[in-house]
């Protein structure tokens, strides 16, 4: 067993040596940032640049609202974006999986089209949805007796119009590991469950869910790890307004490192969002832990 | 006779149902995109009209013309898919290779190491930019291929993909080859790579996707445009103040057609468990 | 026989014009977007008229340009010149990613300040050191529906402040709005200007953001929106809201004459633009990009050379002539293309009453701060007193710390 173990190590090493090539120097590099004062002045001449221990660190939790707004901001969207997207891509995936539908691939290529459409057409089309008297989310409001607000220049009603466009993206990109995950599971299983007179609903809640357990947890984790450095939607469409109710982390820490060079600064505001990540992340594959071992039988 | 009747038309509402919700998805999900391909041949007056027509008044394919006339399309078409094929190819022989050692083979030290890979999807790529292009001038691989495409080579959301994939082959297939003499390798070869066609297809759709689509690092890594992207070639084109978006919406639709056409080519491989039926449990 | 010196012949002319051909120093120079496509126009009658340099061209894209300049700096693989938006000087100066041009000048007979706008002129100043020479500019006029004036019996676009607030009103009630105003520091501090007030001292290390002049124009801005004249958050896209009349002015630069021809020919002839409205002053925002000489290049004597090309009166014409761009060289206005051009003079007029936003290296985040306060004192969160305030605190911390 000692070899076959050495082989796992060989087989993993490539990856390993590229990730160590490439990416561990720059992330301890930035952790090394984010414990001095780099701005403006250092970027041309590094020696310009001191450490300061950890009070960027102490600034950031103490000192700053903006921090804690955008933190705000932040789980506010993905409250809402990560158990929706991770619902509606499953739902789309056993839709677009049963064998009833005719066009599969062409059905799924159009789900699949929000992923990879230029963003500043999709901000277009978004903002005429939301706009306030002309879009066609309020006209559908209206149909229902509801005047619908201001979406994206209300600052009560941006988060949500901004997740429901992160949740519109991150459908099509979803579905596709869950219909991979789908074709993993053996098709004799739902023959010998009609067999034995299960219905639809009970296949779905013994068969699939269970056997889709590896996949759902790809799905939770990426979906976490994703959302919850947003930074895309709000971008192109609010730029972080109004008011500030839709600037993210991810944005803070773009706005605090390329707009006003405090690299420093947003490395440790990029740190802090690490850890959250991380601890967020360890939970959720703590709770998928009794259920991991699942190799069908 | 009334209940042979009754579940015929409950199959054929169901279906009818089953269409209609997906079509209802299908087109909130494909607006944009329509929008997008249907302004790529307008003429620039027609452009902002409120509400956005899905339909154009006049259709021309000048902005396509255009396009090809102003951009050395040629070159950053090759270049593009160069490295995009080289990421994508090198990516899945390496990811899937570490996602199989870390699904399957115990080693000391494989869950902390994979929460290691884990972690570093977890740090934002605002802060490591800089760094990262420091560390890529260092290797004297500014402006080169090599720069483009090894640093895009490992993911870690490709060695997950695999691994979670993976975990869900039968272990008593791998075990069967191993009592058969076979080698760690030809396993992976012979038996999780091949049961592994619709994980793969969905991460060298993803890694194709990533890899064409990408701007900011070709954009950072380039001195001259000879190592530009079509991104990026397509985005000099673009004034200052937002000129002729009916051209960038049809450089945005030539960009977009390649990944369109690998994803309808890979469907294929998205087929239900072909290779675990007949198998005894 | 006669190999051999045919063969003596080739040889010396291959190495004569090899020699010739590496003689010739080459200078990189990174430009954006349509600039950069169409720069290459004009640099082949540079190259002829000094053989021994070469020029060439690398186009980059506005879309995170900076960042590409920002990590090229960091990295050392900056250009040898490079076109740098005005807003930008102050940073990469202080960066010292710059050469300071002091010298050149003193001894140019090209370049020197009396041949640019003053308000183009500063902004390639920082720290009283000259880093930059302006290539063309933008500047903000007033943009309106000349039919929908005379409609509410407005013969002539407002001119003073409340002018401006009366015609605003009258159009708003006849129609949706009566200026399509965003809260933006851009919209926003001309009118501070205006009425004799600043951001910064002339130290540039305190804000005067408490300082009447600078409330008297909160205020006035605020009731912009609050009385119905602007928008407050609304989104709807300019060109369509000037076509059909929902925003019947707009402040903008001169990009737009362009671009609404393009794109809406419907109003062809019922608009025209008109110089800023007057307090004190009718000063408008200047911007712009200047040339800049990058501290790593090897080749700062041929990069000048290049930028004194560029700051010849007849070059600017052309440059015109190419891109519409407004040429930063007074003297290339006299040329009858600009002169004789109506609407061309309106921004002949304004350029000569501009100001730029002040050099500091941490004007971004004071423009941040800035509009995030003006935003909360439209929308009645602080009045404009208490909105200053907090600003002042604001630049405070954010000086302090540089």
């Amino acid at each position: 067993m000692r070899a076959r173990a050495r082989v796992g190590v060989l087989f993993v090493s490539p990856a390993l040596t590229l990730f160590c090539l490439f990416l561990v120097g720059p992330i301890l590099g930035a952790l090394i940032l984010s414990f001095t004062n780099f701005n403006v002045y250092a970027i041309g001449n590094w020696l310009r640049a001191s450490f300061v221990g950890i009070s960027n660190y102490r600034e950031l939790l103490f000192e700053d609202p903006l921090f804690w707004v955008s933190l705000r901001n932040t789980f506010y969207c993905v409250s809402i974006t990560v158990p929706a997207t991770i619902a509606f891509s499953l739902l789309a995936a056993l839709l677009l999986n049963s064998k009833r539908l005719r066009g599969k691939a062409f059905f799924r290529l159009l789900y699949f089209l929000p992923v990879v459409t230029n963003t500043a057409a999709m901000a277009v089309v978004w903002r005429w949805l939301f706009n306030y008297r002309f879009g066609l989310v309020n006209g559908l409001l209206s149909l229902l007796g509801i005047k619908g607000p201001n979406w994206l220049g209300d600052p009560a009603w941006a988060i949500p119009a901004i997740a429901a466009m992160v949740i519109w993206r991150g459908i099509g990109f979803n579905m596709l590991i869950f219909l991979a995950g789908l074709q993993g599971i053996p098709n004799y299983l739902y023959e010998a469950a009609a067999i034995d007179g299960a219905n639809t609903w009970a296949m779905f809640r013994y068969i699939t869910l269970p056997l889709l357990r590896p996949t759902t947890l790809l799905v939770t984790v990426m979906t976490l790890i994703g959302h919850i450095q947003l930074f895309e939607e709000p971008f192109i469409m609010t730029g972080g307004g109004p008011l500030n109710a839709t600037l993210s982390v991810a944005m803070y820490i773009y706005r605090l490192g390329f707009r006003f060079f405090r690299l420093g600064y947003a490395s440790s505001l990029a740190y802090v969002l690490f850890l959250i990540i991380f601890v967020v992340t360890l939970i959720r594959m703590k709770i998928g832990r009794s259920t991991f071992d699942y190799a069908g039988s | 006779m009334q209940g042979k009747g009754f579940r015929k038309a409950w199959r054929l509402t169901s279906k009818a149902a089953l269409h209609v919700l997906a079509g209802g998805g299908a087109v909130i999900m494909a607006l944009p995109f329509i929008w997008m391909l249907s302004t790529s041949f307008k003429p620039e007056s027609e452009v902002f009209q409120f509400p956005p027509r899905f339909i154009p008044n006049t259709i021309t394919v000048a902005n396509y013309i255009n396009l090809f006339q102003r951009l050395n399309f040629i070159r950053y078409f090759l270049n593009t898919s160069l490295v995009a094929i080289s990421i994508t190819l090198g990516s899945l022989f390496i990811n899937s290779l570490a996602g199989y050692a870390f699904a399957k083979i115990k080693f000391r030290g494989r869950d902390p190491l994979f929460m290691g890979i884990l972690a570093t999807m977890m740090v934002p790529g605002s802060v490591t930019l800089i760094p990262s292009y420091l560390l890529i001038k260092s290797l004297g691989m500014v402006n080169t291929y090599a720069g483009l495409i090894l640093p895009g080579l490992a993911s870690a959301f490709g060695i997950f993909l695999m691994r979670q994939f993976i975990r869900t082959i039968p272990n008593e297939l791998i075990e069967a080859a191993q009592i058969d003499g076979a080698s760690e390798f030809w396993i992976f070869l012979n038996i999780i790579l091949p049961l592994s066609k619709p994980a793969l297809a969905t991460l060298g759709l993803f890694t194709f996707m990533g890899s064409w689509n990408n701007f900011l690092w070709p954009l950072i890594i380039a001195t001259d445009e000879r190592m530009y992207t079509l991104p990026v070639a397509i985005a000099v084109l673009r004034g200052q103040h937002g000129g002729e978006f009916a051209l960038q919406m049809a450089g945005a639709a030539v960009v977009v057609a390649p990944i369109l056409i690998v994803f309808l080519l890979l469907q294929r491989y998205y087929i239900s468990g072909i290779a675990l039926t007949g198998m005894k449990g | 026989m006669k190999w051999r010196e045919i063969a003596f012949v080739v040889l010396v002319v291959a190495s004569l014009v090899g020699l010739n051909a590496t003689a010739r120093t080459p200078i990189t120079i990174w430009a954006m977007g349509e600039e950069g496509l169409n720069l290459e126009q004009i640099t082949p009658r540079f190259e002829e008229e000094n053989p021994d340099i070469k020029v060439r061209v690398v186009q980059i894209p506005w879309d995170l340009a900076y960042d590409k300049i920002i990590t090229a700096v960091a990295g050392g693989t900056a250009p040898d010149l490079c076109q740098v938006g005005t807003t930008w000087m102050a940073a990469f100066a202080s960066m010292g990613a710059l050469v300071p041009l002091d010298e050149f000048i003193a001894r140019s007979q090209v370049v020197s300040p009396a041949n640019f706008f003053p308000g183009s002129w500063s902004t390639a100043v920082v720290g009283g050191t000259v880093y930059g020479v302006p290539w063309y500019v933008d500047v903000r006029v007033l943009y309106y529906r000349t039919d929908l004036l005379q409609a509410i019996g407005v013969e002539h676009p407002p001119t003073t402040w409340e002018e401006l607030y009366q015609v605003g009103l009258k159009l708003a009630e006849q129609g949706e709005y009566g200026l399509g105003l965003s809260p933006h520091w851009q919209e926003f501090l001309p009118f501070v200007w205006q009425a004799g007030g600043h951001v910064l001292d002339q130290t540039l290390t305190r804000p005067r953001v408490t300082d009447p002049e600078f409330i008297e124009a909160l205020e006035f801005f605020v009731s912009l929106f609050q009385s119905g004249i602007a928008p407050i958050g609304e989104e709807i896209d300019l060109f369509e809201a000037f076509r059909t009349g929902f925003y019947p002015m707009f402040f903008s630069g001169p990009w737009m004459v362009k671009l609404i021809s393009q794109r809406l020919p419907e109003i062809e002839g019922k608009w025209f633009v008109a110089t800023m409205p007057k307090k004190v002053t009718r000063a408008s925002f200047v911007g712009g990009s200047d040339w800049a000489i990058f501290a790593s290049t090897p080749h700062r004597e041929e990069c000048w050379r290049f930028i004194e090309f560029m700051s010849r009166p007849d070059v600017q014409v052309d440059w015109y002539r190419i891109l519409r761009a407004l040429p930063a060289v007074t003297q290339a206005w006299q040329d009858p293309l600009l002169a004789e051009d109506p609407l061309m003079q309106v921004f002949a007029t304004q350029l000569e009453d501009t100001v730029a936003p002040p050099a500091t290296p941490a004007w971004e985040e004071i423009a941040q701060a800035l509009t995030t306060r003006v935003e909360e004192a439209i929308r009645g969160v602080h009045t404009p007193t208490e909105a200053a305030q907090l600003l002042d605190q604001d630049i405070r911390k954010i000086l302090a710390r540089l």
